[in-house]
């Protein structure tokens, strides 16, 4: 699910500018290890986003003084996510309801 | 996302690349050195930290190429490596860049020609403003059980055009000659004679004076002219002030009112002159006289269905009123562009779908070689996924060399397509509408371009599929299972493409063996060594029928007189020439209602006609000397007209009297003699029944010396400059041999069974390629094996035998369903063929016959090779 990745990775990188392995680990930290993103899915994301607009990248120091690209959100980002949690939000509650609904209800 | 940002980005990325090469190196370590720390911090040993990283990771290379795919330019840059790469493959293999570009060539070579003269003849708007909206009106006459399109009569044209709800304007038209005179030598104009609508239909209009005006379509008023810019050109330099002037057509002057443009041209291919139509104060009362091409423009948002309706209406009202002229003629609007064409489309996309064959054949080729070529190449396709190409890529990437070649093809086609045009225009036959205009222009080259891309698809999607599919581990191996699939794949191309060459060679073969019948029927006259030569003489200078018969005496005499001549006559109008006359006529003492008399073709000829044709008298007598102005009128009958209008057997010395009302010029007479049935509307159409009467008893201006002679090269200018000499406003035409009329009557069935002859053969040819093609590589592959046989004792002959065996079974495979196919889709070929079935089985039995022979000598050639295997060579080998 491209869509739901590119949404993960704009509201990770929104709460603070993260780099590559950053992104995956924390990802796997919020979500409590039920997701756990590949390199091979994590970086073709991040060159789409970036042509896209809604994330920018930036060479800063590691705390181990490493060097790395730091990913951040754009207002154009910022814009996305919101439109996206929100039409998220709408979704997943329309599918809760219909998983849970009863033979009666129908 | 805004558009700019996405170019602009693939643009940056495109310039910028090797700065973003690095850049990804660098986050790619980043991230890698990042989860070995975070391993070690875990607890890992460094080295455990690292393999586990690199491991999570997958391959490095994969990953920088899927980065590197997002973004449009990256499929710009892919493929610009494809293109060289597919250079490079095609440079290092010329044998089979060699011949399957010239195979393909030849497929979309023919094609490209053929699209040509569909383009020109069939999809080319005609040269007017709004050509949709022009239909052509034309009165139908019912023929057995078949409604066939006849031209008009001037009061049923008045009624439709002054009645019809659904046409803006209607002209009618006839085509005409004249001689122009005056100046030196009669000089010969095509004239078209029309009512004073005709330039606003057209919505063409003079580039010079006026359009003639609907009181000048009056006899007394009807000597004004429009002249063609050529003829103005020819005639008047082009002065501006030949308008008022006057030029003399037939001895007779005529006012200039006006000159079309250059590019005007009516009708197709064009005219010298247009006069109006000069009706007399008994033209309403010539109901009958069918003489008229009716041409009509639609109003805005009226279909041809509801003119056709509407005129259909005006014409049951006709039928009502005028019982006995109109009672059985009916009406039909139709679009101009398709009446043009009537019978020639069908049969043009009959040849466009063979040709299609022909292409399909060509591209199953090149897939044959592709496949073969795959399995050389498999261990460089499989090096290449091991090493991080997707499949899609390699998919892209061959893909890429076939639309390669494909345009390369099509560059060569081009040439092909052309030299195929010019012998096209030089030998096709004259009276396909505007074949002469073939040629290689925009749409055509659109055409060539799709179908090369098309056949890019076609040929190379298969053989990229299936040498990409095969897992990696097994591609480097060379796994057998994968090879016999691909013999498989190899086997079923082979057969399609001999059935659909069997196929096309069957169609060919029934056009030829139609053809054939026809080119040995007689046309009821014997045309050899007969030359022909129209004369028509000005009515000014012959007050009267005598002074014609002298004038017509004196040149038939003078004729007579040129060495090596036999016997010299007139007749017209002449079989073959594509003019005809015909009327109703009645039977002296049997009266019939005037709709159902019958009527018949009317020829008048001089005594001598029959002799210098070669017509057979059956019965009676024919002309003589003593049938002439002022004696006992008298006629003669066709063999099939005395059948059908005398089934008694009584047809000698019975009255008949032709056109005895209406408007026509009367004929009438006893008949004295039946003749042989002549095709006067050449020899693949039916033999018309038809009346003969004496020329000198009917007047006659115009005619065609017939001059039989033992050599005609010799004669043919004398013949036609001592005619011209008796009068020099007598207008000469060229003189033409009898036999090149008859041959042309037969040009459109020569052209479409020389066009299906060329793509049967070229599909043979393909087919051959193949097959030699398929066998070679089968005989490469089984070197070894053969070697081994060979060893055990196989002969030269069982080895021979067994190749040829295999090629020999494809073969038969594919003629068999190629015949079966035939059998279903000949059914197209009905309306060209001649009194041959479509289920011929001389023709089945000889095209398989010669499929069979050429496939024999294709497998021939490996097998032979094969044979000659030495078996320590073989047995040495890998």
């Amino acid at each position: 699910m491209q869509g739901t990745l590119d949404m993960l990775i704009l509201k990770t990188v929104a709460l603070e500018p993260l780099h590559g392995y950053g992104v995956g680990l924390r990802i796997e930290q919020i979500s409590k290890g039920v997701f756990r993103i590949n390199a091979g899915s994590l970086f073709p994301a991040f060159r789409r986003l970036e042509r896209q607009g809604l994330i920018k990248g930036e060479w800063r120091a590691t705390e181990n003084n490493r060097h790395a690209k730091y990913y951040m959100l754009t207002d154009e980002g910022r814009k996305k996510l919101k439109t996206e949690a929100r039409e998220w939000q709408t979704q997943s509650v329309a599918i809760a309801r219909i998983l849970e609904a009863t033979s009666g209800e129908l | 996302m805004g558009l700019i940002k996405v170019i602009g980005g693939g643009l940056r990325a495109l310039f910028r690349k090797q700065q973003a090469e690095r850049e990804l190196d660098e986050e790619l370590l980043a991230y890698v050195e990042s989860a070995v720390e975070q391993k070690m911090q875990a607890g890992m040993s460094r080295e455990e930290a690292v393999r586990k990283a690199r491991l999570e990771t997958g391959s490095l290379e994969a990953l920088k190429e899927d980065v590197r795919d997002v973004g449009w330019e990256a499929a710009i840059e892919s493929f610009v490596q494809d293109v060289r790469y597919g250079i490079r493959m095609l440079r290092k293999n010329p044998a089979f860049t060699g011949i399957a570009m010239l195979a393909l060539a030849l497929g979309i070579g023919a094609n490209t020609a053929m699209f040509s003269v569909i383009e020109a003849v069939l999809l080319r708007p005609l040269p007017y403003s709004n050509p949709n909206e022009l239909v052509r009106v034309a009165s139908t006459w019912q023929r057995g059980g078949i409604t066939t399109p006849y031209s008009s009569s001037p009061p049923d044209f008045f009624d439709w055009r002054d009645q019809n709800r659904s046409f803006s304007s209607m002209f009618a038209y006839r085509t005409s000659e004249y001689a122009l005179t005056g100046h030196g030598e009669a000089k010969r104009v095509r004239a078209v004679m029309a009512t004073a609508g005709i330039f606003s239909t057209l919505q063409a209009h003079p580039a010079l004076g006026r359009e003639f005006l609907t009181e000048e379509n009056r006899k007394g008023a009807d000597h004004v002219v429009v002249l063609s810019y050529g003829l103005w050109q020819a005639e008047f330099a082009g002065a501006a002030d030949a308008i008022g002037r006057t030029i003399e057509f037939d001895s007779e002057p005529y006012t200039i009112v006006g000159v079309m443009p250059a590019e005007f041209r009516f009708p197709l291919p064009g005219s010298d002159a247009y006069v109006p139509i000069g009706f007399d104060n008994k033209v309403m009362t010539q109901r009958g006289a069918h003489y008229l091409q009716v041409l009509g423009r639609l109003k805005r948002g009226i279909s041809v269905a509801q003119a056709d309706d509407d005129l259909g209406r005006i014409m049951a009202e006709l039928r009502r009123l005028y019982p006995d002229k109109d009672g059985k003629w009916g009406v039909r609007a139709e679009h101009w562009s398709s009446a043009l064409v009537g019978e020639i489309r069908p049969a043009l996309l009959v040849l466009l779908g063979a040709v299609g064959l022909v292409t399909l054949i060509a591209c199953a080729n090149i897939s044959n070689l592709l496949l073969a070529r795959a399995t050389v190449r498999h261990r460089e396709l499989a090096m290449r996924r091991a090493l991080g190409a997707g499949r899609s890529r390699l998919v892209r990437q061959m893909l890429t060399e076939g639309l390669l070649l494909a345009l390369l093809a099509g560059v060569v086609s081009l040439l092909l397509a052309h030299w195929a045009l010019v012998s096209i225009v030089s030998f096709g036959p004259k009276d396909i509408p505007r074949l002469a205009s073939v040629g290689l222009n925009g749409a055509v080259l659109w055409f060539t371009l799709s179908v090369s891309i098309a056949s890019a698809l076609l040929f190379g999607l298969m053989p990229a599929l299936r040498s990409s599919a095969s897992d990696v581990s097994g591609l480097l191996r060379g796994s057998a299972s994968s090879s016999r699939e691909a013999g498989r794949a190899r086997g079923a191309l082979l057969i399609g493409e001999v059935a659909l060459s069997m196929m096309l060679l069957t169609g060919a073969g029934l056009l030829v063996r139609s053809f054939i019948g026809l080119r040995s029927q007689s046309p009821g006259f014997d045309p050899t060594r007969v030359l022909t030569l129209d004369v028509s003489v000005p009515d000014a200078h012959y007050k009267n029928s005598l002074a014609l018969q002298s004038y017509w005496e004196e040149a038939l005499a003078r004729l007579r007189g040129l060495p090596g001549v036999t016997s010299v006559a007139l007749v017209t109008p002449l079989p073959l020439s594509g003019d005809d006359f015909s009327s109703s006529f009645s039977v002296e003492g049997k009266s019939v209602p005037e709709k159902d008399e019958p009527s018949a073709e009317l020829r008048a000829a001089t005594p001598d006609y029959f002799r210098t044709m070669a017509i057979p008298l059956r019965q009676g007598r024919t002309f003589t000397d003593a049938d002439r102005q002022g004696a006992a009128r008298v006629l003669l009958i066709s063999e099939n007209a005395a059948r059908m209008f005398f089934p008694g057997g009584d047809a000698i010395a019975q009255r008949i009297k032709f056109g005895a009302r209406g408007g026509y010029e009367k004929n009438e007479g006893e008949i004295v003699g039946i003749v042989g049935d002549v095709h006067h509307f050449g020899v693949d159409a039916p033999v018309p029944p038809t009346f003969y009467v004496p020329l000198f008893q009917s007047g006659i201006g115009g005619a065609t010396v017939v001059i039989r002679a033992q050599a005609l090269p010799t004669l043919e200018q004398p013949a036609r400059n001592l005619v011209q000499s008796i009068d020099r406003d007598a207008l000469v035409g060229e003189p033409v041999p009898l036999e090149a009329l008859v041959s042309g009557s037969l040009g459109q069935r020569r052209f479409y069974m020389m066009l299906l002859g060329a793509f049967a053969a070229l599909a043979l040819i393909l087919a051959a390629i193949g097959l030699y093609g398929v066998i070679s590589y089968s005989v490469a592959q089984r070197t070894q094996e053969i070697g081994v046989r060979v060893a055990l004792g196989a002969t030269h002959k069982q080895v021979l035998s067994m190749i040829m065996g295999q090629g020999l079974r494809f073969a038969a495979m594919g003629l068999a369903i190629g015949q079966l196919m035939a059998m279903m889709l000949n059914r197209a070929l009905k309306g060209l063929l001649v009194g041959v079935s479509t289920a011929d089985p001389a023709t089945l039995v000889v095209t398989a016959a010669a499929l069979l022979i050429v496939a024999a000598l294709a497998c021939y050639v490996p097998a032979r090779r094969a044979a000659r295997v030495d078996p320590i060579v073989a047995l040495r080998l890998d």
